[in-house]
């Protein structure tokens, strides 16, 4: 746990200077939202140099950057990649096909089921998820489909969590009817009553983007040769 | 005559843009002589403040009951409401209750099949036999 906050208070003190003071002051809330200001560093950049001095003792604590009133060492961590996006010639190709038609979809996997939603959509999921509460912001990383009307971009199994934004909004917990089941052994008069009442929590897709070729090579992707495994696009019959 | 299109009301979509707690007010009643208030009025003494400052959102209402048993009921944006009865609960039950009243939509409790509801039209439209290419036998 110390070696998590205190990896995390690094990285948060790693981020600030790249983080542009106009932007996280008018967008509080929104600033670390995006990936791109959560991409992994070079471990070699002068800025990682300048900011290894003993900084926290020097710097004052910035505003928090997704919700003010979490502290800084349990704001959610950026997620942190071994290696650049890679994606194909032809996907690069393809890819403006669909991000350019109007509406998407994306069949996104929680805890592998998948969820077929839309922009705007509701959705109960059949848990309570732990440790979330009303207004929360949950990034979805883990799909296999995403299409618009004409064109779909289908993993293999999974798509690159960064080739698209999927954002949910934790509405609240809800719950079902409770419900009474008997049970009975054989020639016994007994009868067991197992009530059950289970809990959903309640969410709402806030946002669904699928990020266009330009953006995936400004944020560094590698072009690389075509595979079996690698995401393609495929056009409706 | 022009041709007019379906004037449709746009729909309110909690979360998407703006995040509004469903849950608008928190009534608190609560006995002073009866002895199953024991818990509320301590939940009320002790953990009410800071429950009030976490949720400053929800209007919370206290008002005493004589003579009945203590009852905490939320009041909902779509009008509903939700009461429940903490008689001889502890202080921590109670603000699990007033916790679970904060978090519920309001709606009144259903079984769902669907996980997802959905107000947009299809993405990839109806499936027509006139469209598309000619499928081989």
């Amino acid at each position: 746990m110390f070696s998590r906050s205190t990896l995390r208070l690094a990285r948060w003190t790693q981020q600030r200077p790249l983080s542009s003071p106009s932007l996280s002051v008018l967008l509080p809330q929104r600033a670390c939202l995006h990936q791109s200001a959560a991409e992994s560093q070079p471990s070699a950049s002068p800025l990682e140099t300048s900011s290894s001095t003993p900084a926290e003792s020097v710097l004052p604590p910035t505003p928090p950057q997704t919700r003010a009133d979490v502290p800084p060492a349990k704001q959610p961590i950026a997620p942190q990649f071994d290696s650049p996006v890679q994606v194909t010639q032809s996907l690069l190709e393809t890819l403006p096909y669909l991000t350019s038609q109007g509406s998407h979809y994306i069949s996104a996997h929680l805890h592998d089921r998948p969820y077929l939603v839309t922009e705007g959509d509701h959705v109960r999921l059949p848990f309570k998820m732990p440790k979330v509460k009303a207004g929360d912001i949950i990034r979805l990383n883990r799909a296999s489909v995403i299409g618009s009307r004409d064109f779909t971009l289908k993993g293999a199994p999974y798509l690159d969590e960064r080739l698209f934004e999927c954002r949910a909004r934790v509405l609240g917990v809800d719950a079902e009817p409770m419900t009474v089941k008997e049970k009975t052994k054989r020639r016994q008069r007994h009868v067991r009553k197992v009530k059950s009442k289970h809990k959903h929590t309640l969410m709402r897709i806030m946002e669904l983007r699928v990020k266009t070729p330009e953006e995936l090579l400004a944020e560094g992707a590698v072009v690389m040769e075509h595979s079996a495994t690698s995401p393609r696009i495929e056009v409706k019959a | 005559m022009p041709v007019q299109g379906i004037r449709a009301v746009t729909a309110a979509r909690n979360g998407v843009g703006a995040f509004i707690l469903q849950c608008k007010r928190l009534d608190l009643h609560y006995c002073d002589w009866a002895g199953s208030s024991r818990g509320m009025v301590a939940f009320l003494k002790h953990q009410l403040p800071a429950f009030a400052k976490e949720n400053p959102q929800i209007e919370i209402r206290v008002s005493p009951r004589p003579h009945k048993h203590p009852v905490l009921r939320g009041h909902y944006i779509n009008g509903r409401e939700k009461a429940i009865c903490v008689r001889n609960l502890e202080p921590e039950q109670i603000l699990q209750k007033a916790n679970l009243l904060k978090e519920a939509s309001g709606e009144k409790l259903k079984k769902q099949k669907k996980p997802v509801t959905s107000l947009n039209e299809s993405v990839r439209g109806i499936w027509s036999p006139y469209h598309g290419d000619l499928k081989s036998v």
